[in-house]
């Protein structure tokens, strides 16, 4: 049964800005990649499931529930982490989740204890004195303090450092266990790669690929930098029949998908100093498998 | 209604009610000092050697009275101004600033109706309104008794201040509706302030008479008529209705366009 059910969603901005004829699904118990470049229409479509924007044309659904006339309704069950997190100025992080919880008439504070324990969350301080990494856990324990069975994260873990975004991961990981339904965007591949079942990817506003991550994962390219000696050796090294795609000076930029060995056995024949993987989006890992993703 | 939203919008905006509070006590204490019953105050004298700087701000008395002495001293330009100066703080921090910063967010992503959220702040609004001009009354009865006993006409100057109050709470109506209708804050705050002060200045232009006393007609200013309440004119008295239902009006058409609009946060 999906939960999430988006049809025909249009909005336009103009100049290709907005979404166009967006229609995707979220299955219950599902944790879905919403991934794309910066303005590609992910915070739009978010606004949209959240009820802030009225569709222009098309629809979307919540549990059956129209995300714009039951956002009230939806929002009983929903968690949301935005993008940007802007509080009132002038309240302690305590004060502010103190505040949610009577908003949103929780029984319970255990819950947000928890949560606190969890990202080792002091939130006593003055929400503007904050630094954006607490500012993002205070986001964090607002989103799931009141235990909702629909979460809409948009980029979760910005600013959280390393060892706070595995903890995410693992509240994810758990809360998909407990049969939650995630809509996740993230810039990171591994968040994506530890927690989503399948992944959509929009771009200008339009869906370019939806899939599982495992099979993404295994068609996956990777991209290698290999630094040689000199000028003519990057040059002979190029003309050897590997996905190569760019050589400057005396380095070379393969791409290799399954034929790592052959790229090892090439670079055996070759005064290699230096081989580097640099940090590849996730919009560049994903685009190269569906080919065209420069633009 | 949402009452722990309600107390909220309350906690942040009476430290702004107390500094408008203590400007009006200021006011209020310095010009009824000035009465004279006997003589003739010395604000009299003014307003007789400049009749037309006076009356630009509504100084131009109708009644030897007290209550006439307020009404021209006080509710010609100080009750009219800093009201109206909190009406446009007030709107800008309970809905403007939210959807500009994006912080309205929190308060739609939980399952509150967007039509009690903006009841909610318009009634913090309403309540400050209601405590600004309640304060001035009481103020106004307690000091005109210590100074003067007996010489105020109370029933006349509660009459006047619920005039005051209908014509503030239009005023609200104005801000609260461009807060809730302009997504940009530069026009939010731009027409709801520009409209209310572009109406005072008319006001003032029509107070100083001669060809441009029909400039009145342009502005609801009009509709507060103090001289009118004082001299137990009806007319004055329907006037203030109509600005009363004004404000209902302007009210249910901010909180029906709020909970439309699209918002971009």
């Amino acid at each position: 049964m999906s939960v999430f059910e988006i049809q025909g969603l249009t909005r336009d901005y103009g100049k290709r800005r907005g979404v166009f004829d967006l229609s995707f699904a979220i299955n219950q118990g599902e944790v879905f990649g919403f991934l794309g470049p910066n303005g590609a229409g992910k915070t739009t479509t978010i606004r949209h499931l959240m009820g802030f924007l009225k569709p222009e044309k098309g629809y979307c659904s919540i549990g059956g529930k129209d995300c714009w006339k039951d956002r009230d309704d939806i929002q009983k069950n929903l968690g949301y982490i935005p993008g940007e997190m802007v509080f009132f100025d002038d309240m302690t992080g305590t004060d502010f989740l103190a505040f949610m919880s009577k908003y949103r008439k929780i029984q319970s504070n255990n819950r947000t204890k928890e949560l606190l324990d969890r990202f080792e969350l002091d939130a006593r301080s003055k929400l503007k004195k904050m630094s954006k990494g607490m500012k993002q856990k205070v986001g964090i324990v607002a989103a799931f303090m009141h235990d909702p069975e629909i979460l809409i994260l948009d980029e979760p873990t910005s600013g959280l450092d390393p060892l706070m975004q595995n903890r995410f991961i693992d509240l994810v990981l758990e809360e998909k266990a407990r049969g939650k339904t995630i809509l996740m965007s993230s810039h990171m591949f591994e968040e994506v790669e530890r927690t989503c079942n399948r992944v959509a990817i929009i771009k200008n506003g339009k869906l370019v690929a939806m899939d599982d991550v495992e099979k993404l994962k295994a068609e996956q390219a990777k991209k290698y930098v290999i630094t040689l000696e000199n000028e003519d050796a990057a040059a002979a090294f190029a003309s050897e029949g590997l996905r190569v795609s760019g050589v400057s000076h005396n380095q070379v930029t393969v791409i290799v998908k399954n034929n790592i060995k052959e790229l090892i056995s090439v670079m055996n024949r070759y005064p290699v100093i230096n081989i580097v993987t640099p940090n590849q989006s996730l919009e560049e890992i994903f685009m190269h498998y569906y080919g065209g993703g420069r633009s | 209604m949402n009452w722990v939203l309600y107390k909220r919008g309350i906690q942040g905006s009476w430290k702004m009610l107390l500094i408008f509070a203590a400007v009006i006590t200021m006011y209020f204490t310095v010009i009824i000092s000035m009465f004279d019953p006997s003589l003739g105050s010395a604000l009299d004298e003014f307003a007789k050697a400049m009749p037309e700087l006076m009356a630009i701000v509504g100084m131009n008395p109708v009644s030897v009275e007290l209550v006439g002495f307020l009404e021209a001293y006080l509710y010609g330009f100080i009750m009219l101004v800093f009201p109206m100066l909190f009406c446009i703080l007030s709107t800008n921090k309970l809905i403007t600033r939210h959807i500009d910063r994006g912080s309205m967010t929190y308060l739609l992503a939980a399952p509150v109706k967007r039509e009690t959220v903006a009841f909610t702040q318009l009634a913090v609004m309403v309540t400050g309104i209601f405590a600004l001009v309640s304060y001035a009354t009481l103020l106004g009865i307690v000091n005109c008794e210590i100074s003067f006993p007996g010489e105020l006409d109370i029933g006349k100057f509660i009459l006047l201040n619920t005039g005051v109050l209908c014509l503030q709470l239009f005023i609200g109506g104005i801000c609260f509706l461009c807060s809730c209708t302009f997504n940009d804050s530069k026009y939010a705050i731009g027409v709801g302030a520009g409209v209310p002060t572009l109406g005072f200045i008319i006001q003032m232009m029509a107070n100083a008479g001669n060809e441009l006393e029909n400039a009145k007609y342009a502005t609801f200013f009009t509709l507060f008529d103090s001289d009118g309440i004082i001299a137990g004119d009806s007319g004055a008295i329907w006037e203030m209705l109509v600005l009363f239902a004004g404000a209902i009006i302007l009210y249910s058409t901010a909180i029906v366009i709020f909970s439309k609009k699209d918002l971009h946060i």
